[in-house]
């Protein structure tokens, strides 16, 4: 074995090998170089296409590039054709998605930078981006710090901060279901600044926590942490896990008839997740950061939707399509408000950019915050249908839509410190 | 606290028995053809998916029954392409190979059937708690156990008082001799590597009426299933099962003091085991060494 390895003789086969990598590489070498326009805008994505996150960063990268064909329909941004460059940045490895930020930004010179779904990977991602003065919009990853004590001149977020998800519902939780909360919590950056978000409320209104279930990602087997939990004898099981993880605790929280005697509910809740799931496992309360259906006569959401469906086989849009949806057309708002590309002119005018009708898709007003450079968005809160109403996708009841501005803590509280470069 | 305590124990064998349904296919594999499959994960992934798309036209039993098959053969067509070339080479290789099978594995079932998890019906019938004081012991966990521990004990019987298991387990000790005496290995590592991938094809089956469908749901299964083979003793079937059984509830006990070392504690164990006892708790000394 070793000898073989040791000895490389040229024979026939290597070498025609040798040839057809040759050949080949002559063919794929004029694509590559076509594909990079000079003159167009650069948007480097950098989201997860396998692993954990994939459904979710998948959906993300799609609402980019529906953003991006409507924009290069018309006038591209301030007359230049769109490029959008896609790089996997893993699901949970920071490494990955750091090297693939600085190739987006030192190779391929993108303009924008955009991602993560992951929390700890969108803050990783946002050191390497603040370094390179490059833009750069989080469109999913949920932690605090990004726009609270880590916040970035370049540094802009979509979707909600962990505390803003607590607020939506906690008050509704607490006189609906009672005052004893134990909780499922992922162990990692978005699920420790959630709980405290939570406790924080809680506490506030006269509760008390019988637990905290600290469950490592990508979790299958729930069953230790929840037989602790009922032993607690809580009024609500509040369950804080997402994605796959969520799937498989609902699962076994129904499996186990738990929800027959305990409340269960949580905070942030994705269509993907629901639809992952069996008809019984979809129970409880819970907020949507952005839902296909709401009020009728909302302008452009039958066409985004539309969209989406001819997109996806059908498929209706999720809040993750609305996150990337957004990112491109606010980065593009700013531009044409600015008149410039240049990022400092740019991160300017996208602090306070208030989102028109067609690109907010609901009802509430939806704006950059210009102190730490979070959108205020609505939350979509209500219960979950264990069979589509309607349509089969259809699988969350909206009770309310509350805006952003209500559910925010302000700048002060986030402890953000903002410094604008001169 | 001793309720908590008992609840974890019985929890901890029912996800334990899972975990050596794996890791005996794995174990086979790793016994014949000294092959590091990594993609057993993969395989497992198939069989779930399979069962997802017959289940409509067959339902969940005959699916259970089917689907396993179907893995089982493309076992077979992977064996026959690709494995076959890296018996008696350095393991090395058929790790690389197996953990790039794993990748191709993920990525395909993603393209097919989409990122995002698929539910998988089970009948009514399993779906329910068997009492409310052990809310734990649903329908489908018994039902689990009860398809690993028949599976374990018919595989037993095949190794113990049939030709062909006779052969495999002559194989696992001494495969030169076997093949001396005329029996024909390729065939023999053709048919066991069947046998390994039909268990994670069946795994596939039972953990998606469980946990449902997604493409990465092998990764989190395979390292238990690896950890068991490590401290029940390589080339040991009964080492592997202890070992699985072990792990489930070192996890499951672990997990009421000290839930973020659920995980850890497999690797704990397995540390301890390989400082103590480096052949495994009924492994033979020397194997494949």
């Amino acid at each position: 074995m070793i000898e073989k390895l040791a000895g490389f003789t040229l024979d026939r086969r290597t070498f025609v090998k040798a040839g057809g990598i040759a050949a080949l590489s002559q063919v794929a070498a004029p694509f590559i170089i076509t594909a990079r326009g000079e003159t167009a805008f650069k948007i480097g994505v950098d989201e997860p296409l396998t692993g954990t996150y994939a459904a979710p960063g998948k959906n993300e990268v799609l609402g980019c590039q529906i953003a991006v064909d409507e924009l290069n329909a018309k006038n591209g941004i301030l007359g230049r054709k769109i490029e959008m460059l896609t790089e996997d940045s893993t699901s949970g490895d920071a490494g990955t998605a750091v090297q693939k930020a600085r190739k987006l930004i030192e190779r391929d010179n993108v303009n924008l930078l955009v991602g993560n779904v992951n929390s700890a990977l969108s803050q990783a991602m946002a050191q390497v981006s603040n370094e390179k003065g490059v833009m750069h919009i989080v469109p999913g990853g949920h932690t605090d710090p990004i726009t609270g004590t880590d916040c970035k001149w370049n540094v802009f977020r979509v979707c909600n901060t962990t505390r803003m998800e607590a607020n939506a519902v906690c008050s509704l939780l607490f006189k609906t279901y009672g005052k004893k909360w134990h909780f499922i919590t992922p162990d990692y950056a978005f699920g420790h600044t959630l709980f405290q978000g939570c406790e924080a409320d809680l506490k506030k209104l006269g509760g008390t926590v019988t637990g905290n279930e600290l469950t490592p990602l990508g979790t299958t087997d729930f069953s230790a942490y929840l037989i602790k939990a009922r032993a607690a004898n809580p009024d609500v099981l509040v369950v804080l896990v997402q994605g796959n993880d969520m799937v498989n605790c609902l699962k076994q929280i129904s499996q186990f008839g738990i929800d027959k005697q305990i409340h269960v509910a949580g905070t942030q809740q994705e269509l993907e997740a629901v639809e992952a799931m069996p008809p019984q496992a979809r129970v409880g309360v819970w907020m949507f950061e952005w839902y296909w259906k709401q009020a009728p006569g909302t302008p452009g959401l039958d066409a985004f939707i539309a969209t989406v469906r001819k997109r996806t086989g059908g498929k209706v849009p999720t809040a993750r399509h609305w996150f990337g949806y957004v990112t491109v057309h606010s980065y593009a708002l700013a531009c044409e408000k600015a008149k410039s590309t240049e990022g400092k002119t740019v991160a300017k005018a996208l602090g306070g950019l208030e989102l028109p009708p067609e690109v907010k898709l609901q009802p509430n007003k939806v704006y950059f915050r210009e102190g730490d450079h979070q959108l205020m968005l609505s939350a979509f809160v209500g219960e979950l249908l264990q069979k589509g109403d309607g349509d089969p996708e259809n699988l969350f009841k909206v009770n309310s839509i509350v805006s952003g501005d209500s559910i925010a803590p302000t700048v002060e509280e986030t402890g953000c410190k903002m410094q604008m470069p001169s | 606290m001793l309720e908590l305590i008992f609840f974890n124990v019985t929890n901890g064998l029912i996800v334990g028995a899972f975990y050596a349904l794996m890791a005996i296919g794995l174990s086979l594999i790793l016994n014949l053809s000294g092959v590091i499959n990594f993609a057993h994960g993969g395989f497992l992934v198939i069989g779930g998916y399979l069962a997802y798309v017959l289940t409509p036209y067959i339902g969940f039993w005959g699916a259970l029954i089917v689907s396993p098959l179907l893995t089982a053969m493309i076992g077979i067509a992977v064996e026959w392409l690709l494995i076959r070339r890296l018996y008696g080479r350095d393991p090395l290789y058929g790790l690389l190979l197996t953990f790039g099978l794993a990748f191709i594995i993920e990525d395909g079932t993603r393209q097919i059937w989409g990122a995002n998890g698929l539910p998988v019906s089970v009948p009514a019938a399993l779906m329910s708690s068997l009492s409310s004081r052990f809310f734990f012991i649903t329908g489908y966990r018994m039902f689990m156990v009860a398809t690993v521990a028949i599976v374990v004990a018919l595989l037993f019987v095949l190794l113990r008082y049939t030709r062909v298991g006779v052969r495999i387990r002559a194989g696992t000790l001494d495969l030169e001799t076997v093949a001396a005496l005329g029996v024909n290995v390729r065939a023999l590592r053709s048919f066991n590597f069947a046998v390994g991938i039909f268990l994670a094809g069946l795994a596939g089956v039972l953990a998606g009426g469980q946990l449902g469908l997604e493409p990465t749901m092998g990764d989190g299964l395979l390292m238990p299933s690896f950890i068991a083979i490590i401290v029940g003793g390589v080339g040991s079937l009964t080492g592997t099962l202890v070992g699985g059984l072990l792990i489930g509830v070192a996890a499951g006990l672990t997990a009421v003091v000290f839930p973020s070392a659920s995980d850890a504690v497999m690797y704990v164990i397995m540390a301890i085991v390989l400082l103590v006892r480096p052949r495994g708790l009924f492994g033979e000394e020397g194997m494949l060494a």
